[in-house]
């Protein structure tokens, strides 16, 4: 896991840490961003949630049904909240996992963004 | 082998039982498990039947994951973390809670899950997502084509119909694949009795029979033995045979030989063709005069092969529970579809009539429905369709897309209330509309129904709404004398009460003349040359009968030929 980046905006209150980020991948967070996204999230003890753009509904962040029935297209602005045993890790990896657009663009890597042992 | 069947008393390595199915057959016995492993008991035990089915297919994903390219990777990765997700077996599990089987559960609730998929996003494509299901595995490639193509205003949500439609056949083979236990080739089963899925996952072609302990001379086993020609011997009592042993069975006198030590030879092999039919069969034509018709009844696509469709007026009832073998099957609307389109085409232009799944009773499809004596009076047959929708649907769009190639009627089976009938029209009429929506070709068939439960007989007049009756005669006896078919104990009072069933009878034709609609019979009864003489008399002119019958019943209708084509 990357440190935490100092740079990247978030705030706290209590033991909540939670960050707001644009979506800017092509399509948004169809399969293989989510399942990039969920894998990372439940590589963390704490619990995640997201909610899109100004809605009040908070979602299970480790859910890919959840994720994917969200429907979160490119524009949307997510927010990305986490309680619990390293949640401001979370919430940074996770953040910018969506701001390297889930590393899509590294066309033959695994969606989780671990690199699948083969010769391009 | 001098004449085996001269002897008369069963020696010390001789079995006497009751003769169910004509032939002769050797082999080494296969010992069917207790019986009370076959039928888990339902309820809680889905739960873990589904979670075992969702966690084979798991490791099935990551086994394929593991060797594949990036890209197929990536689909498989997705499919696996829907697998993991609690959210995703939810709804599944509620519809257990409710009573559902297991794959029942699995595939309505999928099947609602992509259904809002394709409604919210207006998915164009309906085609592609059955076909999706069919070709598992190489659907791969079309996770990266939605990436590119989809990018720009399609919606690649929607797209992922298609992945859960896979998911969900997976899932269902997986429960499937638990609930199948074949037997080796050319075996003789040996076993209290024998459930009629285990007779039709079991590749006869190579021989083999039947010797049970208990069974019936009239259960559905019985009646498949018969028409697939594979000798069987029921009413054995308990039975002391090894695995391995090696068996005659001798259908046609109701004896088990305990190592016979004849020579193979001696014995016809393969015992199972079918024969009734001859070699090299004369030139024959329908027996459609006098007003006579005599069709075929259907049990498995391998009947096809034993009839000429030439030789027919048609196809009077195709026993649709029998063609699918597992839930996976039963709830695969392409499986549905190209099981019809092949007796359909077969039979090119004469009339083809398909009954909706009756399951039930004795025929049982584990995960979907476990059957059992109780369900004789619970919900079999359109009870059961109409409890659950989502199978019924699957079938009648099937039935629906095929009619379109040709002529097709649909049987509902146990009907006791007219309303049954509105409800099931109401239902295809629904599907009918859906596929005009999406542009399938399809035709909306008449709805016949089974006569079979008295109820339903004693009140014909009021079924306006059916466009003709089939009497089932062998369940109409089972409820008529509250004798079930398959309890040798009440087996008298069943086969005794064929004087209340002739009385009955008497009344369908004339009821069923009186509502001006066709009525025939395909119970076994009309297999009967004696029977159909009586039948004849009370105004029948229309018969459908297993294949081996077939030969019997044309000598008894036809009269002199008249010029055919």
């Amino acid at each position: 896991m990357s440190e935490p980046s100092p740079a990247f905006p978030r705030e706290r209150s209590g033991t909540r840490w939670q960050t707001e980020v644009e979506v800017t991948h092509g399509i948004g967070l169809h399969a293989r961003p989510s399942v990039a996204f969920t894998r990372l999230a439940k590589s963390f003890p704490c619990a995640i949630e997201v909610a899109v753009d100004g809605s009040a509904d908070w979602l299970n962040g480790k859910s890919i049904v959840k994720i994917m029935g969200a429907r979160i297209r490119r524009g949307t602005r997510l927010r990305i909240r986490a309680e619990g045993s390293r949640a401001e890790e979370a919430i940074v990896a996770l953040g910018e996992l969506v701001r390297r657009n889930f590393d899509e663009d590294r066309k033959h890597g695994r969606p989780d963004g671990r690199p699948d042992g083969r010769p391009v | 082998m001098a004449a085996p069947m001269a002897a008369p008393m069963a020696g010390p390595s001789e079995l006497r039982g009751k003769p169910a199915s004509p032939g002769r057959a050797l082999g080494p016995a296969f010992r069917a498990p207790a019986p009370a492993t076959q039928s888990l008991p339902a309820g809680g035990d889905a739960r873990a039947a589904l979670a075992v089915a969702v966690t084979l297919a798991i490791e099935e994903l990551r086994v394929l994951a593991a060797g594949a390219d990036a890209q197929s990777a990536g689909v498989l990765d997705f499919q696996i973390e829907m697998l993991l997700d609690e959210d995703m077996l939810e709804p599944a599990l509620r519809r257990i809670a409710r009573g559902e089987g297991a794959a029942l559960a699995w595939a309505g609730a999928m099947d609602a899950h992509i259904a809002t998929l394709v409604a919210d996003a207006g998915f164009p494509d309906k085609d592609a997502l059955a076909e999706n299901s069919e070709r598992r595995g190489s659907g791969e490639d079309a996770f990266a084509d939605d990436v590119e193509r989809r990018g720009s205003g399609e919606d690649a949500f929607a797209a992922r119909a298609s992945d859960l439609a896979d998911l969900k056949q997976r899932v269902l083979d997986a429960l499937a694949g638990r609930a199948r236990a074949d037997f080796p080739e050319a075996a003789i089963y040996v076993g209290h009795d024998m459930p009629p899925s285990l007779f039709l996952a079991h590749d006869w072609s190579k021989g083999g029979g039947i010797a049970l302990a208990a069974g019936s001379t009239v259960s559905h086993v019985a009646m498949l033995a018969r028409a697939r020609g594979v000798p069987m011997v029921i009413g054995l009592g308990p039975l002391a045979i090894q695995s391995g042993q090696p068996l005659l069975v001798d259908g046609g006198e109701g004896l088990v030989r305990l190592d016979p030590g004849e020579p193979v030879a001696d014995i016809p092999v393969p015992p199972a063709v079918l024969p009734a039919v001859p070699p090299v069969a004369p030139r024959l034509e329908p027996v459609a005069t006098e007003g006579f018709r005599l069709s075929v009844n259907l049990n498995s696509l391998a009947d096809l092969d034993a009839v000429d469709p030439a030789a027919v007026d048609g196809v009077g009832l195709v026993r649709s529970e029998f063609l699918f073998l597992s839930p996976a099957e039963a709830l695969s609307e392409e499986r549905h579809v190209a099981c019809y389109r092949r007796i359909v085409t077969r039979f090119a232009g004469r009339p083809v009539t398909l009954r909706l799944l009756d399951l039930g009773g004795d025929k049982a499809l584990p995960g979907l429905i476990e059957g059992g004596p109780a369900s004789l009076l619970g919900e079999r047959g359109i009870r059961f369709l109409l409890a659950h929708p989502e199978l019924a649907r699957i079938q009648a769009r099937a039935i629906m897309r095929v009619a379109a190639l040709g002529p097709v009627s649909v049987l509902l089976p146990m009907v006791t209330l007219p309303t049954e009938v509105t409800a099931m029209a109401e239902l295809f009429d629904e599907e009918a509309a859906r596929l005009a929506r999406l542009g399938v070709p399809a035709r909306r068939p008449p709805l016949g129904i089974m006569v079979e439960v008295p109820a339903a007989a004693l009140t014909l007049d009021l079924f306006a709404e059916a466009a003709f009756f089939s009497v089932g005669t062998n369940d109409l006896m089972q409820y008529l004398s509250a004798a079930a078919r398959d309890n040798p104990a009440v087996a008298p009072l069943n086969t005794g009460s064929e004087t209340a069933l002739f009385r009955l009878l008497a009344q369908i034709s004339a009821g069923a003349r009186a509502l001006g609609r066709p009525v025939s019979v395909c119970g076994d009864l009309a297999g009967d040359p004696d029977a159909v003489a009586r039948l004849m008399a009370l105004g029948f002119r229309d018969f459908s009968v297993a294949p081996s019958r077939l030969p019997a019943l044309r000598a008894l209708l036809r009269r002199p030929a008249t010029a055919e084509g």
